[in-house]
């Protein structure tokens, strides 16, 4: 599995232990999940959120928008915020893969 | 690997004028039908068609199954694909769905492939009050208790969040048993292991390097032996991407007559599906004329400001880092298939090395002429479509092995 292939063993836990929600049917659990470690890559990797206009925005921009996003507020932590409490397998899915392939390809 | 054609019957409107002709709508779906019918002579596998309102200029396709229906009169063994069904109830009915879908592939002996979309342009979902947060949620839905319509006798009926019924017997039911091949459109790689968990064929509108093919092919087929959970009564594991075709004897006649049905395609697309789009005005934005008026290294401009590439003399080279804007930026670069027929095998043998099932060809944009998709469907089915005929054998055997154990009813066309 693809989740294997992260590097960091405490993303690579809790990716897992998405993978686990996912089949048990948590979603919610997937979204937070992922979403705190695509967050926690931003943080380790502050270059991805440089640049130049609109391309800093565009790593928080990336982050699925189906049922939950990124919020970003001044002088506050990047923060994963529910649109909505009832997430499909669909939904969920797309999250933990977003996560697990940005991971992989950043080297984490 | 197998071949087919794209279709979303684009028409720019004439540059001097405001509006089409009388004949242009018309004209473009009997030469659509013609080029249907040469694939089908030639040994074309597929034709697939979108689903789209409202999207003047890039796509006049809002009828998909009445196309198909009558290119399934004019043809004999081509597959004939909804390249996708929009599913979310407010645009069609699941009960609709599946009556049509079921009859087609009476009409046409057992051919059709049933691909279910949700689409993401503001035209069309606010055009028929669709909710753009919860389209996922509709898609799941619908296209599950579509495909129970097509297999339960009776249908016991339904309570959902997005639509109900009560218990009907849905007819006719679907020549291919227990239904058609299953699709999903992937323009996003974690769609593509949404199709793999739910056992259906990925269609990736993505226009993916061969590399890209080869590592999601991969993962696509560990997750349907591993984490399958079928929506469907078969599984359908297959993975689709689209390329531009413009076919001819030389690159640069290729590039010439290929270039800018290709550019324009990726602009109106961009178009579209961008804050741009919901401000079109229908009836009054020409959008030829403005992809026209803009210069060529700024036509992309839609797309977050990058360049061309290799078509316009773009300084950027850089691809975007979003897939969505990457596949765009890609089907506008040369590359794909536009070329002499030996660089598009080229091109095409490494996408069969990645174990690709198909590979399906928008031949048919922008303002290309009729002759000339003619010419080129004409030009790759004739010189380069019979050795990787020939070569199919192979990946039917790559096949049985990946899908070695997995104990799920298969109903699919590779």
């Amino acid at each position: 599995m693809k989740v294997d292939r992260i590097q960091d063993e405490g993303l690579r836990a809790s990716l897992q232990a998405a993978h686990a929600s996912l089949r048990a049917g948590d979603h919610r659990d997937v979204v937070q999940r992922a979403g705190e470690a695509y967050i926690e890559l931003l943080r380790r990797k502050p270059e991805l959120l440089q640049g130049e206009g609109a391309m800093p925005q565009m790593r928080i921009f990336m982050f699925p928008r189906l049922c939950a996003h990124l919020e970003v507020e001044d002088g506050r932590p990047v923060a994963v915020a529910f649109d909505r409490e009832n997430i499909g397998f669909p939904e969920a899915v797309t999250y933990y893969e977003f996560a697990v392939d940005n991971l992989v390809r950043e080297g984490l | 690997m197998k071949f087919g054609l794209f279709y979303e019957h684009q028409l720019p409107r004439p540059y001097d004028e405001e509006t089409w002709g009388p004949e242009d709508e018309h004209q473009i779906l009997k030469h659509a039908l013609e080029q249907v019918e040469l694939a089908d002579r030639l040994g074309y596998d597929y034709v697939f068609e979108v689903e789209h309102h409202f999207l003047e200029e890039y796509s006049h396709s809002s009828a998909p199954e009445i196309f198909l229906a009558a290119a399934s009169q004019r043809t004999k063994n081509i597959r004939l694909g909804h390249g996708i069904a929009l599913m979310p109830p407010r645009y069609n009915h699941p009960a609709r769905v599946a009556e049509r879908i079921s009859t087609l592939d009476l009409v046409s002996d057992g051919r059709v492939e049933f691909g279910t979309g949700e689409s993401a342009s503001e035209m069309e979902l606010g055009g028929f009050g669709v909710a753009r947060e919860e389209k996922k949620l509709m898609w799941e839905e619908a296209t599950r208790e579509c495909v129970k319509m097509m297999t339960q006798s009776p249908y016991p009926g339904y309570e959902g969040a997005y639509f109900g019924m009560p218990s009907r017997n849905v007819i006719p039911k679907p020549l291919q048993k227990p239904h058609p091949p299953l699709w999903v459109a992937s323009s996003r790689r974690e769609t593509t292991m949404v199709a793999a968990r739910l056992g259906m064929g990925s269609l990736g509108f993505a226009f993916e390097t061969p590399e890209e093919a080869q590592e999601r092919v991969e993962q696509y087929f560990e997750l349907v032996r591993e984490e399958c959970t079928p929506i469907g009564a078969a599984i359908n594991p297959a993975l689709a991407v689209l390329s531009s075709l413009s076919c001819f004897e030389t690159d640069e006649e290729a590039v010439e007559k290929g270039r800018e049905g290709t550019q324009f395609f990726s602009y109106s697309l961009g178009y579209y599906y961008s804050p741009l789009g919901a401000a079109h005005q229908p009836s009054k934005t020409h959008l030829y004329r403005n992809f026209r008026d803009t210069p060529e290294e700024k036509r992309m401009g839609v797309l977050g400001g990058r360049g061309f590439g290799g078509f316009g003399g773009g300084n950027e080279e850089v691809e975007p880092d979003d897939e969505v804007k990457r596949a765009l930026w890609r089907a506008a670069k040369r590359g794909g298939c536009i070329g002499s027929p030996d660089f598009v095998r080229d091109t095409l043998r490494r996408y069969d090395d990645a174990h690709l099932d198909v590979m399906i060809f928008v031949a048919q944009s922008g303002a290309r002429k009729h002759e000339d998709v003619m010419d080129s469907i004409y030009r790759f089915g004739t010189k380069v479509l019979p050795e990787f005929k020939e070569r199919h054998e192979m990946h039917e055997k790559w096949r049985a092995e990946q899908l070695d154990g997995v104990e799920f009813a298969i109903n699919s066309s590779i």
